[in-house]
This record gives C-alpha cells, structure tokens and sequence, in this order.
C-alpha cells in the first residue's frame, strides 16, 4: 500500500513518486492527502503544496489549480495527482526574476490606473502576473532565508 | 548550336542542386524537431489525462450539472469550428488535408442549415478559407510551430465566447493526431458540450459513483473546470499538430531532396551527352577541313 504523487502542469510533469503525505490547500481549507484517502476532487488555491516523502519534504509553489484522490492504475496504491496551470518547485524559484517581473507588472497596473491605453483584458493579465510574482517571492524567499 | 545547349543544362544543374540544397537543410531542420514536438506530447500527457479523469468524475457526481455542460442541444443553430493548421507550408498534405477536412466539415454543417463560424490557427488557413469564399472570425499566428500553454489559453478564451455567450451551441474542433512518427491523422471532435472521453472500464466502474468527495460542491466545481479541460484538450491539440507538422515536414523535404538528386543525375546525363555531341561535330569539322585542304593541293 502506498500513495503515489504526481505534480503536472501542462507543458511539464514536474514531479511523480511515492510520498507519505500531500499537503496544500483548497478554497474549503488546507487538507492533507494520506494513503487509503477517500476519493476526492477538488480545487487548490495558489499557495504552497507540500509533498512528504520518507527521504524529506519537496515544497511547490501552485499558481492555481485541481487535485484528484483515487486509486490509481498500479493495484494498491493511492494516486494523488495536482493538476496546476503554472506550478514550480520553491527550491527553483528565480527570486530575481520574479521581483523584475513584480515590477514589471506593477508598473503597468500604475499605467492603466493612470489611463494609459491597454488593451481590453490587460488589467487582469497584468493582476494575474504580479500575483504570480509575489507568491514566487512568498516562497522562493521563504526558502533561501532557511537555507541560509 | 550544342555548345550554347550544355551551357543551358550546366545552368540547370545548378539551380537543381541549390534547390537540393535548400530542401536538404529543412529536411533537417524538421528532423531535429520532431523529437522535441513529441517530448512535450509526453510530458503533456499526465496532465491532459488527468484533467480528463477529473471531468470523469465530475460529470459523475454531478449529473444534473454535467447533463447541461455535456448534452448535445437539440438544435444546433450556430457551430462554433476551429481548425488547427500549420504556419508554414512545404510540409507535404498537412495543411491541405487538414483544411480539407475542416471544409467538409463547414459543407455538411451548413447543408444542415447550421451557421458556422470559423476560427484558425496557423499562417495557411486564413487564405485558403478567403480563396474559398468562407469567412474567418478570427485567425491565429505565429505559434504553430512551437505553442505554449498560454496560447491554448488564448484561443480557448475566444472560441470559448460565442459559446458562453449563447450565440453559439457547439464548438467543433479540426486537427492532425499525432499517433506515431509513422503514424498522423485528420481528426474532428467536438469541444463543446464536453465530451466525456472514454475512459478504461476499471477507473469507471469499480471506482467512482457516488464514492468521491467533492470541495468545493461538485456543481461550483464543473462550472469552474469546464473551460480548464477545454483548454487542456486545445493545447493538447496544438502539441499534437505541431509534432505531425514537424513530421510531415521531413518527410516531403527528404522526398524533394532525393527528386532534387534523380532530376541532377538525369540532367548531368544529358549534359554529357550534349558535351560529347558537340566534341564529336567539332572534330568532324576540323578532320574534313583537313580533308578538304588537302585534296584542294
């Protein structure tokens, strides 16, 4: 018996293994995944999405997405699958790039405040970058200051 | 005159082998490619299937929901169809067949007296469709070769609209499945209502009704999953195209290359040919000169 974590998005697979638990959060609230879980499907808010393995935590930034509890196709186990529009390891996260792109990102949501031109939908893509931005440097920061 | 002939086939050979060489290097080009394209098929597909299990399950806890997301309407007075081509041609039937495709398609929709309104993607499709008479909504470029998921998002957004909006009652979709390297074809499925791809008997027998939790409540949920599968199932579309693209390519390239070569061996023939004609009059002239010469003595 075991419970098997999969971590895709749609241009990448980002991680696939056993793990003794999954840790993230819902818009009903954070939950945790074991083993013999019932069948679920839900939702997950941007956030972090923890993956506990016997050999240590693996830590994900998730920008927004679905998880689904079941058995999987392997006899006996578990699968847990995160289904992520945009998702990164926090270990992967570039802390630089993401402050630019917070910048960036800021400085075209003060343009549209001030009336610049902007295509029709601009706002939301530019709302939808920076909180990107500012959950990679959530994370990623989080991260390099334990390390350190 | 012989000599001015083999002037002309020496010119020809050369404008042959350049050619040669043009089609050598895209026959390459598309090789190296194709490995690629289908590096991201596969590490699309945990996510493509994943998504398709969780509308699965969705569908199956929520059958008043699903019914009214997954039902195909009784009338169909506007279709929605979007055709996924290639941005650039010398790639053999792939463009033609699947544009091909998607007019058959517009044909047996209007003779149903259906509307149709049409959305492209990939540089080809917009002038073939104008050239026909038929009107293209809105056509997308630049992003055939190599898409990304935030393309798939765009076009998803957009033939997504109609359909929201209630001008539309299904949205049709016309691309090349990449099966194999050996192995591309046309394909036509239906976007919108969802369709509920087939899964194996295993996962939904034993598994689901009524077993799964849902959070939040299921009909909340569908309505928020219904455009993320639509634009899982376009990108995959995309992925799939771009790699039967990449192949398709090759292999007319390496079939005009090895033309490029037959057509260079025939001329070089000929060329010889003429060469040796010309050599043989030229001698000829000069020994019944000398024969003239001198019996004139």
């Amino acid at each position: 018996m075991a419970l098997r974590v999969e971590i895709v998005s749609p241009e990448v697979a980002l991680w696939s293994g056993l793990a003794t638990a999954l840790v993230a959060r819902s818009s009903a609230g954070a939950f945790t995944i074991l083993d013999h879980h019932t069948p679920v499907v839900g939702d997950i808010v941007p956030g972090l999405v923890k993956v506990q393995t016997p050999e240590g935590e693996i830590d994900f930034a998730v920008h927004g997405g679905y998880f689904q509890v079941g058995p999987g196709d392997e006899p006996g186990v578990t699968l847990a699958t995160v289904l992520a529009g945009v998702a990164e390891r926090t270990d992967e996260i570039d802390v630089a790039r993401a402050q630019a792109a917070k910048d960036a990102a800021e400085a075209q949501l003060a343009g549209i405040a001030r009336g610049d031109a902007h295509e029709t939908g601009a706002q939301l893509v530019f709302e939808q970058a920076l909180a990107r931005a500012e959950l990679r440097l959530a994370l990623g920061g989080v991260k390099s200051t334990k390390l350190s | 005159m012989a000599g001015g002939q083999e002037r002309v086939l020496r010119r020809r050979i050369k404008s042959v082998q350049a050619t040669r060489k043009i089609t050598k290097a895209m026959e390459l080009i598309a090789a190296s490619q194709i490995p690629k394209s289908q590096a991201r098929i596969v590490a699309n597909r945990p996510y493509r299937d994943g998504m398709r299990r969780v509308i699965v399950e969705a569908a199956l806890g929520d059958p008043a929901g699903a019914a009214k997301l997954l039902a195909v309407p009784e009338r169909v007075d506007t279709c929605v169809v979007v055709v996924i081509a290639g941005d650039r041609g010398l790639s053999g039937a792939y463009n033609s067949s699947t544009l091909r495709a998607t007019e058959r398609l517009i044909r047996s929709l209007r003779a149903q007296g259906t509307q149709v309104r049409l959305f492209t993607v990939g540089k080809k499709a917009p002038s073939y469709f104008r050239f026909r008479g038929v009107e293209v909504e809105e056509s997308f470029v630049g992003f055939a070769d190599r898409p990304t998921f935030a393309d798939a998002r765009l076009v998803a957004a957009k033939v997504v609209a109609p359909y929201v909006d209630g001008e539309a009652q299904q949205v049709m979709l016309v691309s090349t499945r990449f099966a194999s390297s050996s192995s591309q074809f046309v394909d036509t499925t239906q976007l919108l209502p969802l369709t509920v791809p087939e899964m194996p008997v295993v996962e939904a027998s034993a598994t689901l009704k009524g077993y799964t939790e849902f959070e939040p409540e299921v009909e909340q949920l569908l309505a928020y999953l219904a455009p993320r599968a639509l634009e899982s199932e376009i990108f995959s579309a995309l992925l799939e195209g771009a790699a039967a693209f990449h192949t398709s390519q090759q292999r007319a390239m390496a079939a005009a290359t090895d033309n490029a070569d037959e057509l260079g061996q025939t001329l070089t023939r000929v060329m010889n040919r003429a060469r040796q004609d010309s050599i043989t009059t030229e001698i000829m002239e000069i020994v019944s000169g000398a024969e003239a010469l001198r019996s004139g003595k």
